[in-house]
C-alpha cells in the first residue's frame, strides 16, 4: 500500500516534469515558455517531497526535501519575474507600461 | 533498479529537450531553458539521492536549489542590459 502511493507520487513528478518540459519546448515565445516552469516546480517538488516522506519517514532528509520544495517554489516566482522583466526591457527598452506599447493601459486617477 | 532510479531516468530524459532549448533559438529562449534545466536537475538529484540510498547527499540538491536562483538572476540581468 505504502509502495503504491510512492509510485503514484513519483508518476505525478515525472508527468509534471515532462509536461513542463514539452510545454516550454513547444512554445514559440519565451514568455509563453516561462509559464511552463511552474509545472515541475509545483507538481514535481511537492509530490517529490511527499514521496520522500513516505519512503524515509520523518527524517532530516525529509525536512531538507521540504526545504528544497519551498526554495524551488519561492525562487521560481522570483526568477520567472526577473526573466520576464529582462525580456520586456530587451524588447521595448523600458519596464513601465506606456501608451505606445499597444497593450491595454489603465490610467491612474491622477492621469485621468 | 528501483522505482526512484526509474523516475530519475524519466526525469533525466527531460534534460534533452532542455538542451535543445538552451542551444537553439534566441537568447531569451535559452535563458528559459537554463532555468528549466536547473529545476529539473534539482529534482533529479533528489531522486538519485533516495534511489542510491545515499541520504546525506540530499545537501547537494538543496545547495543547487539555492544557488541556481543566483545564476538565473545574473543571466537575466546580463540579458537585460548588455547582450
Amino acid at each position: 500500500m505504502h509502495r503504491d502511493w510512492i509510485i503514484a507520487m513519483l508518476a505525478v513528478v515525472v508527468i509534471g516534469c515532462w509536461a513542463g518540459t514539452l510545454g516550454a519546448w513547444k512554445m514559440r515565445e519565451p514568455t509563453q515558455s516561462l509559464h511552463y516552469l511552474s509545472l515541475p516546480t509545483t507538481l514535481g517538488a511537492i509530490f517529490l517531497a511527499v514521496a520522500v516522506l513516505l519512503e524515509t519517514g520523518w527524517t532530516s532528509t525529509t525536512a531538507k526535501t521540504f526545504v528544497i520544495c519551498l526554495v524551488l517554489i519561492g525562487t521560481n516566482s522570483v526568477g520567472t519575474h526577473a526573466t520576464a522583466r529582462a525580456i520586456r526591457v530587451r524588447q521595448l527598452g523600458h519596464w513601465e507600461p506606456r501608451k505606445e506599447d499597444g497593450v491595454e493601459f489603465i490610467p491612474s486617477k491622477k492621469e485621468k | 533498479m528501483n522505482i526512484w532510479l526509474a523516475a530519475a531516468i524519466a526525469v533525466g530524459a527531460c534534460l534533452f529537450p532542455c538542451a535543445d532549448l538552451c542551444m537553439r533559438g534566441s537568447a531569451e529562449r535559452r535563458l528559459v531553458g537554463l532555468e528549466l534545466s536547473s529545476i529539473l536537475a534539482t529534482i533529479l538529484l533528489v531522486l538519485l539521492t533516495v534511489g542510491f540510498h545515499r541520504l546525506p547527499f540530499i545537501d547537494l540538491p538543496l545547495a543547487m536549489a539555492i544557488m541556481s536562483l543566483g545564476g538565473s538572476l545574473v543571466f537575466a540581468r546580463f540579458l537585460e542590459r548588455h547582450l
